[in-house]
C-alpha cells in the first residue's frame, strides 16, 4: 500500500512537472549563463509599421554587430505599442525585463530606477552631434538614461481636397481655424479632429494645444500639476467649442474606432495634428497632404518625441556591458540614418545633409524638429494623462465647464504628490 | 479477569485501517488544497495585508496602516467608480431577471422548434465578452444599427458610447443580451415543477394569465429568482471585459467601475498596495450586498 | 372537464401566433450580433456602412487572409486550447479526487479544509487577483503556460460539486471492492472516476467554457503577443489600428471552435453552466 501511496505523490508531483515543462522558454534573459556568448534581448515597437520589413531591418543589424561581437548574442523582439507600460510593467515584476528597451522621454521618469544611464557607453564624438533637445528630453538629473535613434513630429497636416473644395486658406491659428469650421461643417466636413479616448495619448491630441497656449502639464520644479491655468482653460475651450459646434467627429471625442471608419480616413476632415503624413498618405493619397507649421495661439509649437534605447540591467552587470555595446552601435549615425528613412522619422543627429531633401513634405517637418518639445518628463505623467482625459471628456460632452473639469483633474492629481 | 485479546487486536486493526484511510484522504486531497492555499487562501489574505502597504514593483513595501483607506476616501475616482458599479448593478439585475423570467415563459411549453429558441437564447452565454464587444461596439457607433433605430424612433442619433449618460445603459443591453439566456434556464427548470393541477384548477377558476403567473407560478419561481439576483448582482459588481474593450472606462468615468480602477492601478499604474485596498472594498462590498440578499431570503422564509 | 382544462393551458391559436411572433422577434435580435460580426468580416476593408454593408453580397475574405498571416492568430488558438484543455485535466482531476476524499475518507482537519474551500466561493476572483499575480511574478510565471494555468486550477465550487455527488454514491460499492483488494489509486481510476462521468462531463464543459472566453487573468499574466489567449488577442486588434473587418474575422475564428463545441455538445454546456454559477 505504502508503494502505491507514494506512486499516487508521484503523480501529484509530475503532473505538476509537466505542467511546469509547458512553460517552454521562460525568457533566459539577462546573465546568459555558463556559455561563452552574453545573451541580451532588446524590446522593440512597431517602429517601422511593416512586421516584415521591420524584422529584417533588425536581423541585419544584430547580424553585423554579432559580427563584430562574437561574444553577444542580441535577440529583438518586437511588441506592439498597446499597453507597453503594462507588459514592461509586468516584466519587470516577473523579472524577466528585457535588458535594452525602446523609450520615449515622458515614459523614462517612472521607470528610471530601473534605468542604467548610457553617456558612459556612447563614444563622446557621438554625443556631441546629438541635437541637443534630443539629448536633453532623455536626460535626468544629468544624467543620458537613453540613447537617442530617432525624432518626430507632429506637425499640422492639412487636406488638399478639401481646402480646393471648400476655397479656403490653410489656417495658422487657432481663430483661423474657429473661422474656416462653419464653412467645411457646410461642405461636409469636419474642420479638424479630436481623439478623445482615455486610451489616446495626451501627447498628440490636448497638451500640443495646452503649449501653443503658453501651458504646461507640470510646474517647473514638477512638484505639481500646472494644466489648471489660463492657458488650458483657453485650449479646452477651443475644443468644446469645436465639439458644440459639430465641428469635429463625434465618435472620436470618447471611442477610438477602427481607423478607416473615421471621417479623418474618409478625408472628410480639414486638418489634424494628431495624424502625421505616414498615417494618413494610405487614404487621402500623397498628393493631398499639405505640411505647415503647427497652430499659433501665444506659439507655434508641435509635439515631437524622441525614441531612445534605454538599459535595463544593472550596471556593472556584464549583461548591461554587452548591453551598451550593442546601444552604442545601434544608435550611431549611420544605424539610425537609415532606420529613421525606412520607418518615416527623423534623425536625432544634427546632420549636414537633411535625409529627405528630395522629399518637400518631410524636408518641411524636419524644419520643425528644434522647435518641437515632449513635453515635461515626470515619472506621473501616465498617470496625470489617466486622470486628465476623462475630465477632458466631462468637459467635451457637456457634464462640466472647462474651469471645472481642469480644477477637478488637478483635484484629483493632488493625491499623487503627497 | 483481562479482557480476551481479540477485541483489542481488532481495534488496533481498526485504528490501523482508520489511520491509512486518513492518510489516503489526507493525500487525495493534497494536491487541490495545496493549489487552494496558495492561489485562493493565501492571496486572499495577502491581499488584505498588501492594502496596507505601498507595495509596487521593485521596491521594498512600507507599512502605511491605514493609509490607503484613507486615501480611498479622499479620492473623487473612487467614488465616482463606486457609484458607476452599483449603478450598473442596479439597472442590469432588474432587465436581466425581468428578461429571463419572459423568455422562460416563452419558451416554456413544448411546441415545435421550442429546442431551437432555446439553443438560440442560450448562445450568448457562451459567447465571450470580448467577442461581443467588439461587434457591439460597431453597433453602438454613430455610423451604427443602434443609433439609426434610435433616430428612426425620434431620439437623437448619436453614438450611446460617447455619451456619459447613455454608456451605462448601452453596456446594460450587452450585459443583458450576454446573460438572459442563463436566468432563462434556471428558471425553465424551475417552471416545470410547477404543478400543472394547480394551474389548470385556477384556469377552471377564472384566473386569468397575469393571476396565475402571480399566484401560481411566480411564488414557485422566487426561490430561482432570489439566487438568480445574488448571481447577477455578484456578476454585475464585478464587470469588466465590456468596459476594458468598448469604453475604457469612458466617457468621462462614466462607465469606469470599480474593477476597472482595480486593474487600472494595479496593472498599469502598479500602485498594488492602493489597488489591493480597492479589492478589499470590493470584497466587503458583496459582502454586505449577499449578507442583505441573505436576510432578505431569510425573512422570506 | 380535465381534458378541457388542459387543452386550454395552451394558447389559443392567436396566442400561438403572438407566441411565435415574440420569439422571432427575439431571435432575430439575439442573432443579429452574430450575423453582423460574419457579415461584416466578409466585407473589403473600406468603410463600412449602415445598412448597406449588412447585405450579405459583395463578400470578400481578405479580412481573414490578413488575420491569419499576420497577427498571430493560430499562435493564440493554439494557447488558448493549452489554457482551456490543461485546466480542464487538472481541474477534474484534483476536484474528483478532493471530492472523493471529502465525501468518503475520514481523515483530522476534513471539516475545516472543506470550509476553507466554501468560505472561498464568497471572495471575488478579483479580491486575490494582486497578490495571485505578484506570487506567479515572483516564481517567475509571468508569460509562461504555467503561470496563466496554475492558479485557475484552484476551483473551489468543482471542489463542492465532486463532494456532492461522490456523496450520493452508495458506499457500498467501495467497500466492496475495497474487499477485492484493489488499491486505493486503482479504485479511484477504475471506479469512482467511471461512475463520475456525467458530472466530469458538464463540470468539464463548463471549465472550458470559462477558460476560453477568460480575459482578465490571461491579459495580466501574458505580456507578450505570443503568450496570448484569443480574447486578449481580439481586444488588442481591437484597440489597434486595425480595420474592423479584421478584428471582425479574428472574433469569428475565435468563436467558431465553442460555436462548434456547442452544438455538438449543448446538453452538456446548458448542465454545466446551470450547475456551476455564472460564467466569468
Amino acid at each position: 500500500m505504502r508503494r502505491r501511496t507514494t506512486r499516487l505523490g508521484a503523480l501529484t508531483v509530475v503532473s505538476g512537472l509537466l505542467l511546469a515543462a509547458c512553460g517552454g522558454d521562460d525568457a533566459a534573459t539577462g546573465d546568459g549563463g555558463s556559455g561563452d556568448t552574453q545573451e541580451i534581448t532588446m524590446w522593440m515597437y512597431p517602429v517601422i509599421f511593416d512586421e516584415a520589413d521591420h524584422s529584417a531591418f533588425w536581423d541585419e543589424q544584430v547580424a553585423a554587430f554579432e559580427a563584430d561581437n562574437p561574444d553577444i548574442a542580441v535577440k529583438v523582439e518586437i511588441y506592439p505599442w498597446a499597453n507597453r507600460d503594462e507588459a514592461l510593467g509586468t516584466a519587470l515584476a516577473g523579472g524577466t525585463a528585457p535588458d535594452v528597451v525602446y523609450l520615449i522621454p515622458d515614459q523614462i521618469p517612472q521607470y528610471a530606477h530601473t534605468l542604467a544611464p548610457v553617456d558612459e557607453y556612447l563614444d563622446d564624438t557621438a554625443l556631441a552631434a546629438y541635437r541637443p533637445n534630443a539629448v536633453e528630453s532623455v536626460s535626468m538629473d544629468g544624467q543620458l538614461l537613453g540613447a537617442p535613434i530617432l525624432m518626430s513630429i507632429n506637425p499640422l497636416v492639412c487636406n488638399k481636397a478639401a481646402f480646393d473644395d471648400v476655397g479656403a486658406d490653410y489656417p495658422e491659428s487657432w481663430d483661423d481655424l474657429l473661422a474656416l469650421a462653419p464653412s467645411f461643417k457646410d461642405a461636409g466636413y469636419d474642420v479638424t479632429n479630436y481623439w478623445g479616448s482615455v486610451d489616446a495619448t495626451l501627447n498628440t491630441s490636448f497638451y500640443p494645444l495646452l503649449w501653443q497656449a503658453g501651458g504646461d502639464v507640470f510646474t517647473d520644479d514638477g512638484s505639481a500639476v500646472a494644466f489648471n491655468s489660463p492657458a488650458g482653460v483657453a485650449a479646452l475651450s477651443l475644443l468644446v467649442e469645436l465639439a458644440d459646434g459639430g465641428y469635429v467627429e463625434r465618435d472620436l471625442l470618447t471611442t477610438i474606432p477602427a481607423f478607416e471608419q473615421t471621417n479623418t480616413a474618409k478625408g472628410q476632415i480639414g486638418c489634424t495634428w494628431q495624424q502625421v503624413p505616414a498615417d494618413l498618405e494610405p487614404f487621402w493619397g500623397e498628393e493631398n497632404i499639405v505640411v505647415l507649421p503647427p497652430l499659433r495661439q501665444r506659439e507655434s509649437i508641435a509635439y515631437g518625441t524622441v525614441g531612445a534605447l534605454s538599459i535595463m540591467a544593472d550596471p556593472g552587470d556584464a549583461a548591461a556591458d554587452a548591453a551598451g555595446r550593442w546601444v552604442s552601435y545601434v544608435s550611431s549615425e549611420a544605424v539610425t540614418s537609415e532606420y529613421v528613412v525606412a520607418s518615416g522619422y527623423f534623425s536625432p543627429y544634427a546632420l549636414d545633409d537633411s535625409l529627405y531633401a528630395d522629399d518637400t513634405r518631410y524636408a518641411e517637418m524636419e524644419t520643425h524638429l528644434d522647435a518641437a518639445t515632449a513635453g515635461t518628463p515626470h515619472e506621473h505623467a501616465r498617470q496625470v494623462m489617466g486622470l486628465l482625459a476623462p475630465e477632458i471628456q466631462a468637459a467635451l460632452t457637456g457634464q462640466k465647464t472647462p474651469e471645472a473639469a481642469l480644477a477637478d483633474a488637478e483635484n484629483a492629481a493632488a493625491n499623487l504628490f503627497d | 479477569m483481562t479482557p480476551s485479546d481479540e477485541p483489542s487486536r481488532a481495534r488496533t486493526a481498526q485504528r490501523v485501517l482508520a489511520r491509512r484511510e486518513a492518510r489516503i484522504g489526507l493525500l487525495f486531497v493534497l494536491p487541490a488544497f495545496i493549489v487552494f492555499l496558495a492561489f485562493r487562501f493565501g492571496p486572499a489574505i495577502a491581499s488584505m495585508a498588501l492594502a496596507f502597504t505601498d507595495y509596487t514593483i521593485g521596491a521594498t513595501p512600507n507599512w502605511l496602516g491605514l493609509e490607503n483607506f484613507r486615501r480611498m476616501l479622499d479620492d473623487p475616482v473612487f467614488w465616482s467608480a463606486l457609484k458607476v458599479t452599483v449603478m450598473f448593478t442596479v439597472m442590469t439585475v432588474p432587465v436581466s431577471l425581468a428578461m429571463s423570467v419572459g423568455m422562460a415563459l416563452l419558451v416554456r411549453r413544448a411546441f415545435r422548434g421550442v429546442g431551437l429558441f432555446r439553443s438560440i437564447f442560450f448562445l450568448p452565454v457562451v459567447t465571450s465578452l470580448v467577442l461581443a464587444a467588439t461587434v457591439f461596439t460597431w453597433i453602438f457607433s454613430s455610423n451604427g444599427p443602434w443609433s439609426s433605430l434610435m433616430g428612426r424612433l425620434g431620439l437623437p442619433e448619436e453614438t450611446w458610447l460617447g455619451n456619459p449618460n447613455l454608456v451605462l445603459p448601452a453596456l446594460v443591453v450587452v450585459a443583458v443580451w450576454s446573460r438572459f439566456g442563463y436566468g432563462m434556464l434556471i428558471l425553465l427548470a424551475r417552471l416545470q415543477d410547477v404543478p400543472r393541477e394547480l394551474e389548470e384548477a385556477a384556469l377552471t377558476d377564472g384566473a386569468n394569465a397575469w393571476q396565475r403567473f402571480r399566484y401560481i407560478v411566480f411564488p414557485q419561481l422566487r426561490p430561482a429568482l432570489f439566487f438568480l439576483a445574488v448571481i447577477e448582482t455578484t456578476a454585475s459588481f464585478q464587470v469588466f471585459d465590456l468596459v476594458y474593450v468598448m469604453t475604457g472606462g469612458g466617457p468621462a468615468r462614466a462607465s469606469y467601475t470599480l474593477v476597472y480602477e482595480l486593474y487600472e492601478q494595479g496593472f498599469r499604474y502598479f500602485n498594488l498596495g492602493y489597488a489591493s485596498a480597492i479589492g478589499v472594498a470590493l470584497f466587503v462590498m458583496t459582502l454586505v450586498v449577499a449578507l442583505i440578499q441573505r436576510w432578505v431570503i431569510g425573512r422570506d422564509r | 372537464m380535465r381534458r378541457r382544462a388542459y387543452q386550454a393551458l395552451e394558447p389559443s391559436r392567436r396566442g400561438k401566433v403572438a407566441r411565435g411572433a415574440l420569439l422571432a422577434v427575439a431571435s432575430v435580435v439575439t442573432l443579429f450580433p452574430f450575423y453582423a460580426m460574419v457579415v461584416l468580416s466578409l466585407k473589403p476593408a473600406a468603410a463600412i456602412e449602415f445598412p448597406g454593408s449588412l447585405l450579405p453580397w459583395n463578400l470578400a475574405t481578405e479580412a481573414y487572409d490578413r488575420v491569419l498571416s499576420g497577427q498571430n492568430l493560430l499562435q493564440w488558438t493554439f494557447n488558448t486550447a493549452v489554457y482551456s484543455l490543461v485546466s480542464v485535466v487538472g481541474v477534474l482531476l484534483m476536484s474528483a479526487m478532493a471530492g472523493y476524499a471529502f465525501a468518503k475518507k475520514r481523515f483530522p482537519g476534513r471539516e475545516a479544509m472543506f470550509w476553507t474551500f466554501i468560505a472561498m466561493v464568497m471572495v471575488p476572483y478579483h479580491v486575490t487577483l494582486i497578490p495571485t499575480f505578484v506570487i506567479i511574478a515572483q516564481a517567475g510565471g509571468v508569460d509562461t503556460y504555467w503561470g496563466l494555468i496554475l492558479p485557475t486550477l484552484a476551483n473551489a465550487q468543482a471542489v463542492f460539486l465532486m463532494r456532492q455527488f461522490i456523496g450520493g454514491l452508495p458506499d457500498e460499492l467501495f467497500e466492496a471492492a475495497k474487499i477485492d483488494g484493489a488499491s486505493e489509486w486503482r479504485m479511484f481510476t477504475t471506479m469512482v472516476l467511471p461512475l463520475c462521468k456525467p458530472i466530469l462531463a458538464t463540470l468539464g464543459t463548463f471549465v472550458f467554457l470559462w477558460h476560453w472566453n477568460d480575459f482578465l487573468w490571461p491579459l495580466i499574466v501574458g505580456r507578450s503577443n505570443d503568450m496570448w489567449t484569443l480574447t486578449v488577442g481580439i481586444a488588442s486588434l481591437h484597440q489597434q489600428n486595425v480595420p474592423l473587418n479584421v478584428v471582425l474575422a479574428g472574433s469569428v475564428v475565435a468563436f467558431v471552435p465553442i460555436f462548434a463545441a456547442y452544438l455538438v455538445g449543448q446538453r452538456y454546456f446548458r448542465e454545466g453552466v446551470t450547475m456551476s454559477g455564472i460564467k466569468g
